[in-house]
């Protein structure tokens, strides 16, 4: 189709071409100039107590520093458009909070700045993440953003509900959907599951888990297009069906926003959902707000009673999906040094765990030196030492591949939780899907090469 | 079945379904996020809180979105007034050649819609600099309110009698005193529905304000209820207090003024 | 103007020249008076048709600078399935809740035509919906329809009622979504129709009626022979209108379900913001909008031609 395909090279040669310019004369900290202002745009996450932190973090070394950071926020709702605003109007700020795909997709774009130098060198500073983790910051072997922490998903089950029926936790989707059928009761209207298909991370975001734990992505290795028409995806794509048509899920399970899963999971309606550590934090808050001895009680019951397992493994190992967050730098950037300077203290380590320490365990830092600092943190108990662990799972969009602005686009397509709901809903059969989900995505390849 | 009992089931028919919708948000937004999770007091809320209110003015910036909303509101009123009582009367009471054409012009473009507009006249704001603050609302907003604000004013203009007009005219009045001094002060109603309709639309705009404003100090009232929505959490309370907090000034506005309005409305849409 | 008729040809010359002149300064005061207008048309209406146009010749994707690729959009959008899925939703929706609003208009109409004290207060209060922000009206109305008895209107109802005996996910499904949001649709547009019949009603000569009393008709025949007919003119306006209104409509759908489930509900409007913004496909996402423009053109061709016979 496309006689010259969108080379990001040649707008990446341009964007190496600048950075060379900008690596630290030396290892510890960047000059930064009295009186440079920033700009930083951060994930503004429910836990309101978190995003104070990390505000509090940056002004610490504002202060420090005889500088200015002014942060803003976006949410998970309007974060493209924010960008893509930013983008097009050439108003990028100086250091933006990157979600896991988003290096990619914009440093091919060539508005990021190389870090490879910098991130080489504050490693000694800060320690190294995993190499499943630092593969989303990185295009070919250039390093474009620095990776801080994942919000990881996890299997959240009724301890209570699976002992009263004496069924095994579950440790594989397998297990899982089979736990569903046996703990099934629609006529007191508890149902074994909630999973929705639907177009927020805890749609999409799953179904990648389960695409990626049964070995199926639609990329190869080398992050060209690979058909998704095999027998792994066929199974892939039954479990996701078989849960709506076994009637192990509530009805309106398809339409739930964002917070559908975690409100029926804590009104105990579904004995199992995936999630991040939003619900322990929506049951943590609940009993600090409790009212009287009997509420508390409850509260207390249900707090203990609910339990984050690792999410489900399938038979090629145990991925999760997350969000994955990283800083990156904008090539506009009046003061890059200043910048790299910043982000250089809010990846420390006693920054790191300064804030963690506020974030109900939604963060899973994955720099090494970081997580051992916070190895106490997470120590709290079960639902958090799990929490603790979601660098080890992660699995960036496009796995097996490296992440690239294709398999961006793949997810921002809907494609991947359209398809089951075309044979949820439209009656498809299961292959017709496939079909579908595997032409869509190709042509997202054909046309954005790269 | 008489007329007479028809016409009052009817009344009470239409009653219920145009007023049960603001009741229930209404009550919610006095229930707290437990009662509203839990189904407890689903109908009328007691106890009866009013934390949605409260938490609404102190963690989150919801008297911002107001204050940004409200000055949008009244800078797109005022140009639109300006603009449109201009051309409207152009339109009504000056003989130019085209003159149909340019009234039929104007309700074509009410009819071109933000859906279309709003990725070039992003590109174009974002050329003239004035994407993410409210400035570019000012100059977006009028493509919409001005069209619909010149046709409502073209009808009341006409309705108007020529002879006071003419009266300033033959005194040795030119146009524009005539206009300024005799024809604007008698359109007052139409002047009023007008800036009633364009604040109106200019406060519930959602689209544009979505696409053209990300910086946290400029976000209006429509885009923050979207923004009160983050991560898993819904605020659904708060959501509800907000949503009963917007809608009061429109309404308030409204019943001062609804019967100028209505008139407008009706003698600038459905007389032509 | 008058010219008087004993004056001579010189006298008259000299008369329609001075007419003449006062002509053009009018037509010049209503440029001057114009002039606003026309700059505000211009520069933010007619210049952002053209670029969108250009735009949508375009492979425009955010972050690149854009290249010609010609009618490629178009022909893409020609055979994907999801924006023929789109059309047809758009059509549903269109129909569904202008044809509803009709209805409901005359009957709100025949009900205030029949009040007489108080009818301007029931008159105002009956508009509140149309008057309401369309953001909060699809929060509402998704609340009314959630599937949560705590906040889901109709399912605390039925549920209390007995009618059900679980609660009921009316938005779950193609037609449940599609149904959810002709119904807000149709509940913040009905008034406008309601109000706008009965300033029609209000134009329909007397005589008719009571010609039509005298001629011993019943009153179902009246209004079938008279005031439908009478109203024919404000339908046909309103209506088209409400269509043209409607199915660039973007607030309602994205609000509510944001085209979901899967594709149910995906309208133009929707689909466009989801391409543009969401796979940062600019050239595609503009070209969606612009497949409403000939149907647009029509409507506009349509009410031009109606209300131009009326003036006239």
């Amino acid at each position: 189709m496309l006689d010259s395909p969108i080379s990001r090279r040649s707008l990446l040669a341009g964007a190496v071409g600048a950075s060379a310019l900008l690596t630290l004369p030396r290892p510890a900290a960047p000059a930064v100039k009295k009186g440079t202002s920033l700009k930083l745009w951060i994930l503004k996450t429910y836990v309101e107590p978190t995003n104070k932190a990390i505000e509090a973090s940056a002004q610490r070394w504002a202060q420090k520093n005889g500088a200015s950071v002014s942060v803003e926020y976006f949410t998970f709702e309007d974060m493209q458009t924010k960008y893509v605003a930013a983008i097009e109007s050439n108003s990028t700020p100086d250091i933006g909070q990157l979600e896991t795909s988003a290096p990619a997709r914009f440093a091919g774009m060539g508005q990021l700045i190389d870090l490879t130098t910098f991130a080489r060198q504050i490693e000694g500073q800060v320690g190294k993440a995993p190499a499943n983790v630092s593969a989303v910051t990185m295009v070919g072997d250039k390093i474009y953003s620095l990776p801080w922490y994942v919000m990881g998903g996890f299997w959240y089950v009724w301890r209570d509900v699976f002992e009263k029926a004496k069924v095994k936790l579950p440790t594989t989707f397998e297990e899982a959907k089979q736990a569903a059928a046996a703990l099934n009761r629609p006529k007191d209207n508890f149902y074994g599951m909630g999973q929705s298909w639907n177009r927020t991370s805890d749609g999409y975001g799953v179904m990648q888990s389960l695409m990626y734990s049964y070995g199926v992505g639609w990329a190869g290795k080398d992050g060209k297009y690979k058909s998704l028409k095999t027998p792994a995806m066929q199974t892939v794509m039954k479990w996701a069906t078989d849960i709506y048509k076994d009637g192990i899920q509530p009805a309106d399970t398809l339409t739930w926003t964002g917070s559908g899963n975690n409100e029926n999971f804590i009104a105990k309606n579904i004995a199992q959902t995936s999630n991040g550590p939003s619900i322990t934090f929506a049951l943590e808050n609940a009993l600090a707000k409790a009212t009287d001895a009997k509420d508390r009680k409850a509260k207390e019951e249900a707090l203990a009673n609910h339990v984050a397992l690792p999410h489900p493994a399938g038979p090629d190992g145990r991925r999760m999906w997350a969000i994955a967050m990283s800083f990156g730098i904008f090539k506009n950037s009046k003061d890059p040094e200043a910048a790299m300077s910043l982000i250089a203290h809010l990846l420390s380590p006693e920054e790191t765990v300064a804030v963690m320490k506020d974030s109900y365990g939604q963060f899973g830092p994955v720099l090494d030196k970081a997580r051992a600092a916070s190895k106490d943190y997470f120590n709290k108990n079960d639902n958090y030492r799990t929490f603790g662990r979601a660098a080890e799972w992660f699995a960036p969009t496009g796995w097996p591949g490296p992440t690239t602005a294709a398999a961006a686009e793949v997810q921002a397509s809907n494609v991947l939780t359209d398809a089951p709901a075309k044979v949820i809903v439209d009656k498809w059969s299961v292959d017709q899907a496939i079909d579908w989900e595997d032409k869509k995505i190709k042509e997202i390849y054909d046309t954005l090469k790269g | 079945m008489t007329i007479k009992t028809l016409t009052w089931l009817g009344l009470a028919l239409f009653l219920l379904v145009i007023l049960v919708p603001f009741w229930w948000i209404a009550s919610m937004s006095f229930k707290t996020y437990e009662q509203i999770q839990f189904a407890t007091s689903i109908y009328v809320p007691s106890p009866f809180t009013w934390e949605n209110y409260t938490g609404l003015w102190t963690e989150t910036r919801f008297p911002l979105w107001l204050r940004n909303s409200a000055v949008t509101g009244l800078v797109v009123t005022a140009i639109t007034i300006v603009v449109s009582s201009l051309g409207g009367y152009a339109v009504a009471r000056l003989r130019f050649p085209g003159r149909e054409s340019v009234a039929s012009l104007i309700l074509i473009l009410y009819l071109i819609p933000p859906a279309l507009l709003f990725i070039p006249l992003y590109r174009v704001l974002a050329e003239l600099g004035a994407t993410n603050h409210l400035s570019s609302l000012f100059l977006s907003y009028p493509t919409f309110t001005v069209p619909f604000a010149t046709w409502l004013l073209i009808g009341f203009f006409k309705a108007l009698p020529d002879e006071l007009e003419e009266a300033a005219l033959i005194d040795g009045a030119g146009r524009i005193t005539a206009f300024w001094r005799v024809l604007l002060p008698l359109a007052a109603p139409g002047l009023v529905a007008s800036a009633i309709f364009a604040f109106t639309l200019s406060w519930n705009e959602f689209l544009y304000a979505l696409v053209f404003i990300q910086d946290e100090q400029s976000i209006t009232v429509p885009v923050g209820l979207n923004l009160l929505i983050y991560g898993d959490v819904f605020h659904w309370g708060q959501l509800m207090a907000a949503s009963v907090i917007t809608t009061i000034p429109v309404v308030a506005l409204y019943v001062f003024i609804h019967r100028w309005m209505v008139e407008g409305l009706v003698a600038g849409g459905v007389k032509g | 103007m008058a010219l008087p008729q004993t004056v001579g040809v010189p006298a008259v010359r000299a008369r329609a020249s001075l007419w003449r002149r006062a002509r053009t300064r009018e037509a010049a005061t209503a440029l001057l008076f114009l002039l606003p207008l026309f700059v505000l048309v211009v520069a933010l209406i007619f210049y952002p048709v053209y670029r969108a146009v250009w735009l949508s010749l375009t492979d425009k994707l955010v972050g690149y600078p854009e290249r010609f690729v010609g009618l490629r959009n178009y022909a893409y959008l020609a055979q994907d399935d999801t924006f023929h899925a789109v059309i047809r939703n758009s059509l549903v929706f269109t129909v569904g809740s202008v044809g509803l609003k009709i209805v409901t208009g005359v009957l709100m109409a025949l009900v205030l035509n029949n009040v007489i004290r108080g009818r301007n207060f029931f008159r105002g209060l009956f508009l509140l919906p149309w008057i309401t922000s369309t953001v909060i009206i699809a929060l509402t109305w998704r609340w009314m329809f959630d599937a949560f008895p705590g906040r889901g209107f109709f399912n605390s109802v039925l549920l209390d009622l007995g009618v059900m005996s679980r609660p009921k996910a009316f938005m779950a499904s193609p037609e449940g979504a599609m149904m959810a949001v002709v119904v807000a649709n149709w509940w913040r547009g009905f008034p406008f129709f309601g109000v706008s019949f009965l300033a029609g009603m209000a134009s329909i000569p007397r005589e008719l009626y009571e010609a039509a009393a005298v001629d011993g008709a019943a009153a179902w025949r009246r209004f079938w022979h008279v005031t439908l007919p009478g109203l024919k003119h404000v339908m046909i306006v309103t209506t088209l209108l409400s269509f043209i209104l409607t199915i660039n409509d973007f607030n309602i759908v994205y609000v509510m379900t944001r085209g979901g489930p899967g594709t149910a509900t995906q309208i133009f409007a929707t689909y466009s913001y989801q391409v543009a913004f969401g796979q940062l496909r600019w050239g595609r996402g503009v070209t969606i909008s612009l497949f409403v423009v000939p149907i647009l053109v029509l409507g506009i061709v349509l009410i031009s031609r109606y209300l131009l016979r009326d003036r006239k």
